[in-house]
Formats: C-alpha cells, structure tokens, sequence
C-alpha cells in the first residue's frame, strides 16, 4: 500500500507537474538486503506511529531536466550547480512524501517527517535484518528514478 | 508593493518563491533557512507578508509562528508545506499563521493565497486576459 501510494504520487509528480513522459514502472519486492544508489539520492525518515525510510535516487540526466523544470528556465550558475541539484533531489522527496502520506495508514496522523538527507558518495544502502525493501522503478523518457522503502514487513506488507 | 520574508530550508524553494513574488511586483527583502533565523530577519526587516516552510532543521515553522506572534500580533505569516497533514496545519493557524499553501507551488496558488490575504493585491483575471488580448493585436 504505501509503495504504491508513493508510486502513484511520483507519476502524477513527473507527468502533471513536471511535464515528464514515463515510459515504464516496476516494483521489485523479491526480498532484497539492500538499495542500490543512481547518480543523486535523497532520503526522509519517516517516525511516530509508522517508522519508514524512504529514499529517491535519480540518474544526472533526470535530475537535471527537474532541475530545469523548477529553475523556469533561469540559467544555472555553475558555482550554485551541486547546491541547486541536492536542493531539487531534497524537494522532489519531500514533495511526494507530502503528497503520499494522507493515504498511508491512520491517514498519516501521529507520523512525523525529518527534513530531506542528500547521500552523493555511495552505492547503496542495506537494511537490517528485520526489515524489508520495496523498490519502485520508474523509467521516464529522460531516464529513470527509484523510489525505495525500508521499514518492518508489517507495515510494508 | 508587499514586502515579503521568504523562510524555507530549500535552496530552490526559497529562490522559486522568490521569483513569483517579484513576478507579482512584490519586493522580497530577505530569506531565511530556520525559524531561528525568520524571527531575527522579522524582527531586523518588519515584513508585511512571510512565507513559512513548517518542517526545517534546528527550530520547524510552527515555533517560529508562535515566537514572532508573541511581539508581533498583527504579523501575516502563510505557512508553505508539503505535508498533506491536517495536524500540522491545523497547529500552524492556531499558533497565528494566517494561511497555509501545498507544496508544489504554483504561480496561481501563490496569488490565490495572496488574493485572499490581501484582497488589494489579488490578481484580476479579466485584466489578465485583456492584457493578453492586448499583446495579440
């Protein structure tokens, strides 16, 4: 329920907002240990009544056509380059989460969210034993993003 | 002409905000990244309008409202959030904020917003369009 509430929220994200095209989604549920990391990757944690963490990692490409997209056109000032990516990765997970967290259960009351954490320097993340990954991909016409949940299997369910 | 306080701990967010104000002829005299720093900008700059993001590292939106509504009772604070949670929002307009937007925002939300806060300064559709019609001929 919830990967596919932040699935569904991503594509009315990518297409309606953004004007993005998405050529292809799957959601991998096989039991996984661990997440792996495109070029950018922006995590929330999730707490209170349900304890998540979800994580958007992005190919450049992508996130540099989003980044486009919330700059109206306005040049990018190559010394503000890093900053203003980290800044759309960090906005674009917010975004969603907001968007997704009225359909997650209790209607997310009592659930609290942490600020977006940018990770640039690594190749995946891993679980703990007693918690599960769900990943979502989406493939878009200006290639793909991932959508990942790790958090206890009762709640993922 | 408002003058507006942009507070919000995104980059692009305070600088997309930013730019839809000055669109509408607004002048924006500054922008902070935590409530820490909106209740010192609010104090220095005596905005007539903020912008407030709710959830932000080191002091959130919420207890910025209420520390700026303290000394400031008149202070017209509309709180930014991507959050689809009623609690935060509800908690937000009791502590003084005078309105709340969604996240993504939007040119039309944004002077929607501005409409109902400041109706001499609500955006005229008709005239709008007129000046659309104008530029075609």
């Amino acid at each position: 329920m919830i990967i596919e509430s932040l699935l569904l929220q991503t594509k009315l994200f990518l297409q309606d907002d953004m004007g993005i095209e998405i050529v292809e989604t799957k959601v991998a549920d096989d039991g996984t240990d661990r997440v792996s990391l495109g070029d950018y990757t922006s995590m929330i944690g999730v707490g209170g009544k349900i304890n998540l963490m979800v994580v958007i990692s992005y190919q450049n490409e992508l996130l540099n056509v989003l980044v486009e997209s919330f700059m109206d056109g306005e040049e990018v000032d190559p010394e503000e380059e890093q900053e203003i990516k980290d800044s759309v990765a960090g906005e674009v997970v917010n975004t969603i989460m907001g968007l997704a967290l009225p359909t997650f259960p209790n209607r997310g009351k009592g659930v609290t969210i942490t600020p977006p954490i940018t990770i640039n320097d690594a190749s995946n993340i891993a679980k703990h034993k007693s918690s599960k990954i769900i990943t979502a991909t989406i493939t878009t016409e200006h290639g793909a993003m991932s959508v990942s949940v790790i958090g206890p299997e009762d709640i993922l369910k | 002409m408002l003058k507006v306080l942009i507070v919000d701990d995104s980059m692009i967010i305070r600088k997309k905000v930013a730019k839809l104000f000055e669109k509408f002829g607004h002048e924006v005299l500054g922008d902070a990244q935590n409530g820490q720093e909106a209740i010192e900008q609010y104090n220095s700059k005596k905005p007539d309008l903020v912008t407030m993001d709710i959830t932000m590292p080191d002091m959130d939106g919420i207890t910025a409202v209420k520390e700026i509504m303290k000394d400031h009772k008149d202070a017209k604070i509309i709180m930014v959030t991507s959050h689809g949670q009623e609690d935060m929002v509800i908690k937000s307009i009791q502590a003084g904020a005078v309105g709340y937007m969604l996240k993504p925002i939007t040119e039309e939300k944004l002077a929607q917003t501005i409409g109902e806060i400041f109706p001499e300064y609500a955006v005229d559709e008709q005239d709008d369009e007129i000046d659309i019609l104008n530029d075609d001929f």
